[in-house]
């Protein structure tokens, strides 16, 4: 993991992680006895308890559930942000930020990828980031 | 278990009071309930006081003002149903026949946090990158709008009819009525919804007493029956979900139903939880009011204002009254109560018999509501 991915991850933490391609992956906990999956990680289970849990590299790539434009929300936020829901082929859903992407232009259903973004800034103005998703354009993928 | 009445309600206007203290919200809604009751404070046997963010021990903070202490004083926190959990607490023990005479409050202050975005829990993972109701309403509009070809002209309608019938409640923050076109005009908070489409945040409280049935006759010749109380949490999902059908409030109101032995077709009027404007529709179709779809229908018909088959939020609801979020569950036991009695003027449904409520809680991921909270009540 490059330098500069590591201080990118300041929101996510473990939740994220980069292929060597560089591609975004969100990472998630794989049950080892139901094979559930969950999202962000988590040490037991939601659906049988086990804490036999494993991390798992979640799809690059999602379905766009539903998304809004928001202008208003607690400080340190860039506004407006466009917030989201993706369902990754595990059957995780995910509440991310959409970015690089003209609002018109998002349709539901359509194919969004992950990538690191800033987000916002905290009292010092520091910048945060975290993992968000960007439309994948035609002939992308 | 007992049957169980409302003796006593009272609430104080929903509105902006940063330079009160919670206590002194509160202790006016407290005392009209309990003269309105005609009950003596001693006869009081137990409080439940319902609130979400005004800290530890609001109940003795509020009833050391009024002298009703060296008393069970029960606080109970569930976000935006902190009240309707306290109210449906309070009925079990009664029921149960543990107290025979037992207080409710719902307070709140929002103005303590100095306006926007309701403050959610930061721990969360969703909160942490980012969410606030808004958007979660916001999201789970333009989902509907995209299955069920709603309109935003459709939303801002609920907007238009709760601030026509917050003009005839003095309890009311918005007392003004707005056009469909300045509900659309107004400013962007989480896109389709606009200001408008939202419910102005504030300070409030409000209060009931409960009895047992038998001894309310003593105190009331209305007596309001509960016939049905009810709570759920919501079920935590990691993966889909549908957005367009609050699945806690349906599986609440079957329970409720099935409990009070009645349908939705029985039910005269309801106050339902329209923090947003879009939740109003929703609701509709999960209480059974009409068919999944056919929401927008039943408001542009009228059906759901004053004079119509169901009103819903006679009292403008939280779109004109405001979200004092921990008052919200016994304020709309307040206005049924009215409502029932005969007693509330301009807005009142005409020979309602049988009054819903409904209240729901989010802010934490993984749910479509955290808790859900539905009674009925009759005369």
């Amino acid at each position: 993991m490059s330098e500069e991915l590591q201080e990118a991850l300041n929101l996510a933490g473990d939740a994220v992680t980069t292929d060597s391609d560089g591609a975004v992956r969100l990472v998630g906990s794989e049950c080892g006895d139901c094979q559930k999956n969950v999202f962000p990680p988590s040490d037991v289970c939601p659906e049988c308890m086990s804490e036999n849990l494993s991390p798992i590299k979640l799809s690059a790539e999602g379905k766009l559930y539903s998304w809004s434009v928001v202008h208003a929300a607690p400080k340190g936020w860039n506004l407006p942000f466009i917030a989201a829901y993706v369902d990754l082929p595990e059957d995780v859903r995910v509440f991310a930020h959409i970015v690089d992407a003209d609002p018109d232009t998002l349709e539901m259903e359509m194919s969004v990828k992950a990538q690191i973004a800033t987000l916002g800034s905290d009292e010092s103005g520091a910048p945060f980031e975290s993992f968000a998703f960007t439309p994948v354009q035609k002939g992308d993928s | 278990m007992r049957d169980v009445a409302i003796v006593g309600a009272g609430m104080v206007p929903f509105g902006k009071y940063q330079d009160k203290t919670l206590a002194d919200i509160a202790w006016p809604a407290v005392k009209q309930a309990v003269e309105d009751a005609g009950i003596k404070k001693t006869e009081i046997e137990a409080t439940y006081c319902g609130t979400a963010l005004g800290g530890m021990m609001a109940g003795q903070r509020i009833l050391k003002k009024l002298g009703i202490t060296g008393l069970p004083i029960i606080n109970i926190e569930n976000a935006c149903s902190s009240s309707s959990t306290a109210f449906r607490e309070a009925w079990i023990t009664v029921a149960a026949g543990i107290y025979d005479a037992v207080l409710v409050i719902g307070v709140e202050k929002l103005t303590k946090f100095g306006g926007g975005t309701l403050p959610l829990e930061k721990e969360d993972w969703e909160v942490s990158h980012g969410l606030v109701m808004p958007a979660l309403y916001a999201m789970r509009a333009r989902r509907y709008m995209h299955e069920y070809g709603l309109t935003e002209n459709d939303i801002a309608d609920v907007s238009v009819k709760a601030r026509k019938h917050g003009v005839w409640n003095e309890d009311a923050q918005f007392r003004k009525e707005v056009t469909r076109e300045e509900v659309l005009a107004s400013r962007p908070v989480a896109d389709p919804l606009k200001l408008f489409h939202c419910c102005p945040s504030g300070d409030g409280a409000a209060a009931v007493v409960i009895c047992s049935a038998e001894k309310a006759k003593q105190y009331s010749a209305k007596p309001i029956r509960v016939i049905g109380s009810e709570i759920n949490s919501g079920k935590y999902m990691t993966g889909y979900r549908d957005m367009t059908s609050p699945k806690i409030t349906l599986r609440g109101a079957k329970q409720l139903y099935e409990e009070a032995g009645i349908g939705p077709e029985d039910v005269d009027l309801a106050e339902v939880h329209d923090a947003f404007a879009i939740a109003e529709l929703l609701y509709y179709e999960a209480l059974g009011f009409c068919a999944k779809g056919d929401a927008a229908k039943l408001l542009a018909d009228g059906e759901t204002s004053v004079g119509g088959k169901i009103p819903v939020n006679p009292s403008g609801g939280l779109l004109s009254k405001g979200h004092p979020i921990g008052s919200t569950g016994v304020a709309q036991i307040v206005e049924i109560v009215r409502q029932l009695r005969g007693q509330c003027g301009q807005r009142q449904v005409e020979d309602a018999k049988v009054g819903l409520t409904h209240c729901t809680g989010g802010g934490v991921s993984g749910f479509d509501h955290g808790v859900c909270s539905i009674h009925l009540f009759a005369r």
